[in-house]
């Protein structure tokens, strides 16, 4: 057959030289044409966090992975990807399955995650610094569940924990039936963003009376931190700041339109970037308001500054200050004010004050006030936590459940009937303690809910949200309708020794791809070969066959 | 693995036409450009059919889980076609009966399988994903090759002016079989519910049983004589 194969192909030549073309270009294209692969499941999934902070690297150091699927049962883990669910998750397995090398680590996250038992939730949120602080070269990746997930979650622990356990015909039988994963992502290794700005605002109330008014300056962080960048969507921290800090805007800018109710102090807002990154935002801030500025609201008569971290939830409030006010100042003014109305008007809250010294010599900072702290400006940080390393602060598992609505709004108005009894003097001129200068009607409950709701729809940290990004902006448009002279504020990481590098490649695409071990492809070579040769020798031997029909039917025709 | 594995189905689609092209004596008679003028004709025949169809059907927009089954069978017919083609094949060719028959059948089987199943082995088994249908498609392709050394026997059979009046009606429904044997197997998958292997069993059954009655036709009308 090869012979006559020949001449037809000479003949091809000779005759027609563009069908040589027609005949071999597309054969050719097709041989090496890239393979386009479909997979038995497709699925977003979150790496674990990469950055470098003041030349200290932590989280994760790897983005790409291609190895076969593994749970924590299998006894060979190296260079295989383990698949773990949240429930099963636990420190050990996790340190396991990195000491015996293995490629990656898939932790599978439920949908929604207030359906977790709150000890799972605990046992994560305390676990999520510990996972960050060891640098890991293997990449970590978060996945939400779904089904087909799920499936091969169950697919593969089943085949992991039957290895080794069997006989040699079961071993046989199960590489047969087994159906291996193999996990593949499709993205690039992950490398330093450069040039990433992160992004502050501010926006003032000016006071009436004079210049040289004092200042009063109320800050909150909008970012948000958690083991995985994509999954970090901080409600409570520090989702409840930002919204408080927008009310307590739209309340003062109330009062402050009104001639009767101008007071004479300075208001200034600022909403800060990089609040999780040992508040690289207002350091930045600070920095350009006192040293590269001549005249500034910062460098004049300011008369304290109060930042507001983590306030949606629970019933005490503490204030944390670096230094014990002295009496006489506006500070211990605050402070005083805000134990009145709490015990009068709030008596279920516990208000109390913490003293924490500032520690230079830690990694980073503990809360937000030791940044004007250390450029001699008095401040003090309000958040219902009682120590700034509360595991709350930064974890995936701060979701919108986790700020209490009315809590927020009763902190808010404390908040804000305190500051109003220090802006217009009021216990000097003897008002008493139960006296409520914001009614039901000028606290506005729904806004602060769809702030709250708006701020927990989106990731907020600090590596996803760029100058153009739609939270600064919408912040930034919100502001505008309260305030006045609302700025942007850029910090870049100083190219020479940076304070800061952020890493991309943090949310990829990953595949699973159904396999089968190479022994099953043996196994199958050997059954095609003698399935091959039963039709060879059926082939051979039709004549038989022929031959049976044939005696079958003539002694019929013989008959007729 | 995964280049061995477009190996194995790609070895058992096409072995046992080789298989077939060798023992059946083909290559002692120079057979091969004919079975490459019958692949040819497969494929002007293939093509009419589409416009036809794509002319005549309009798309059934009906619900998904609707079977068609008078659109279906009205598709099936033109498969009458594919009769006509092999007839065509057949008259062109001078000889034995069975070597009209093989050369056709050979030619149209060949053409077939090149056309619809290596493309799909070719992308498909080659990835890193393992699917069964790549070796259901290359047993198909096997059943496919009996199947239609039975059609052109029949329609050889149908064709012959000496045929003998009471050989006329099954060979009549033989050939009726032959052509609405893909509309019966989806109608059969759509209402038993059949698994893949199984339908693959049904319809090794269903071609074997067709081709053991034309075998028989044939060889009572071969031999009549």
């Amino acid at each position: 057959m090869f012979e006559e194969a020949s001449e037809v192909f000479d003949n091809m030549f000779k005759s027609s030289f563009p069908l040589t073309f027609i005949v071999f270009i597309p054969a050719v294209l097709i041989l090496v044409s890239p393979l386009p692969a479909e997979a038995a499941h497709e699925f977003t999934v979150y790496r674990m966090q990469q950055y470098d902070l003041q030349g200290q690297p932590y989280g994760t150091r790897n983005a790409i992975l291609n190895t076969e699927a593994r749970t924590v049962e299998a006894e060979v883990l190296s260079r295989r990807c383990v698949i773990m669910r949240l429930v099963d998750f636990s420190y050990e397995r996790y340190q396991k399955a990195l000491r015996q090398s293995a490629g990656a680590v898939v932790i599978i996250l439920p949908k929604n995650m207030s359906t977790m038992p709150q000890d799972i939730v605990q046992q994560f949120m305390e676990l999520e610094p510990e996972m960050l602080a060891t640098e890991t070269i293997v990449p970590v990746y978060f996945a939400l569940e779904d089904e087909e997930l799920l499936s091969i979650y169950t697919q593969t622990l089943t085949s992991s924990s039957s290895q080794g356990s069997s006989s040699a015909a079961e071993v046989l039988i199960h590489t047969a039936t087994a159906n291996g994963f193999q996990m593949v992502t499709s993205g690039a290794q992950s490398k330093a963003v450069s040039d990433w700005a992160i992004t502050s605002l501010e926006g003032r109330l000016a006071g009436t009376g004079g210049e040289d008014l004092p200042t009063i300056v109320l800050v909150a962080h909008y970012d948000s931190f958690g083991v995985a960048p994509w999954l970090s969507y901080g409600a409570d921290s520090n989702g409840s700041g930002v919204s408080m800090l927008l009310e307590l805007a739209r309340l003062f800018s109330r009062l402050y339109t009104y001639k009767r109710t101008h007071a004479g102090y300075n208001l200034l807002f600022f909403v800060s970037g990089g609040g999780k990154f040992n508040y690289q935002g207002t350091k930045r801030w600070l920095e350009d308001n006192l040293d590269h500025t001549d005249s500034s609201l910062l460098q004049d008569n300011v008369a304290f500054v109060l930042c507001l971290d983590t306030l949606g939830n629970g019933d005490s409030l503490h204030l944390h200050v670096s230094k014990p006010p002295k009496e006489g100042t506006a500070q211990y003014a605050l402070l005083k004010e805000l134990e009145t109305v709490a015990s009068s008007q709030y008596p279920e809250v516990k208000f109390s004050m913490v003293h924490k010294k500032i520690n230079l010599a830690d990694d980073t900072l503990a809360w937000e006030h030791e940044r004007f702290g250390i450029r001699r400006l008095p401040a003090f940080t309000l958040s219902h936590l009682n120590s700034h390393r509360e595991v709350q602060r930064s974890s995936i598992m701060d979701v919108r459940p986790h700020v209490d609505l009315r809590k927020l709004s009763r902190n808010t108005k404390l908040i804000a009937e305190s500051l109003a009894r220090v802006i217009y003097n009021l216990t000097e001129k003897g008002a008493p303690g139960d006296l409520q200068i914001f009614t039901e009607q000028m606290m506005q409950e729904e806004q602060l809910s769809s702030v709250v709701d708006w701020l927990t729809a989106q990731p907020r940290a600090a590596q996803l949200v760029d100058k153009d990004s739609s939270v600064v902006s919408t912040l930034e448009y919100h502001l505008g309708r309260y305030l006045k002279d609302v700025r942007r504020h850029y910090v870049k990481a100083d190219k020479r020794d940076p304070e800061f590098v952020f890493y991309d490649q943090l949310k990829q695409t990953m595949n699973a791809y159904r396999v089968k071990p190479a022994i099953f492809d043996l196994l199958l070579a050997f059954c095609i070969a003698a399935y091959l040769g039963v039709i060879y020798l059926a082939i051979q031997h039709f004549v038989v066959l022929y031959s049976v029909v044939r005696r079958i039917t003539t002694p019929k025709t013989k008959q007729h | 693995m995964t280049l061995f594995h477009f190996g194995n189905c790609f070895a058992l689609a096409y072995f046992p036409y080789f298989i077939t092209y060798k023992c059946s004596g083909l290559s002692e008679y120079n057979a091969f450009w004919r079975c490459v003028q019958a692949g040819a004709t497969y494929l002007f025949v293939q093509l009419c059919k589409m416009l036809f169809l794509a002319t005549f059907f309009p798309t059934w927009e009906g619900g998904a889980g609707v079977y068609d089954f008078v659109g279906e069978f009205m598709k099936a017919t033109v498969d009458l076609a594919d009769l006509l083609g092999l007839h065509l094949v057949m008259s062109r060719n001078a000889g034995k009966g069975e070597y009209k028959i093989m050369v056709a059948a050979m030619g149209w089987a060949t053409a077939e399988l090149v056309m619809s199943r290596c493309i799909p082995l070719w992308v498909g088994a080659r990835g890193i994903e393992f699917d069964w249908k790549y070796i259901q498609m290359s047993f198909d392709s096997n059943i496919s090759l009996v199947h239609y050394i039975a059609m052109a026997a029949v329609v050889w059979m149908f064709t012959r002016y000496d045929l003998p009046k009471s050989f006329r009606l099954p060979v009549t429904v033989l050939l009726g079989l032959c052509v609405y044997k893909a509309f019966l197997m989806e109608l059969f998958v759509h209402v038993f519910l059949l698994g893949s292997w199984t339908a693959l069993l049904v319809k090794a059954v269903l071609t074997g049983s067709i081709s053991l009655c034309s075998l028989f036709l044939f060889v009572t009308l071969v031999h009549s004589n």
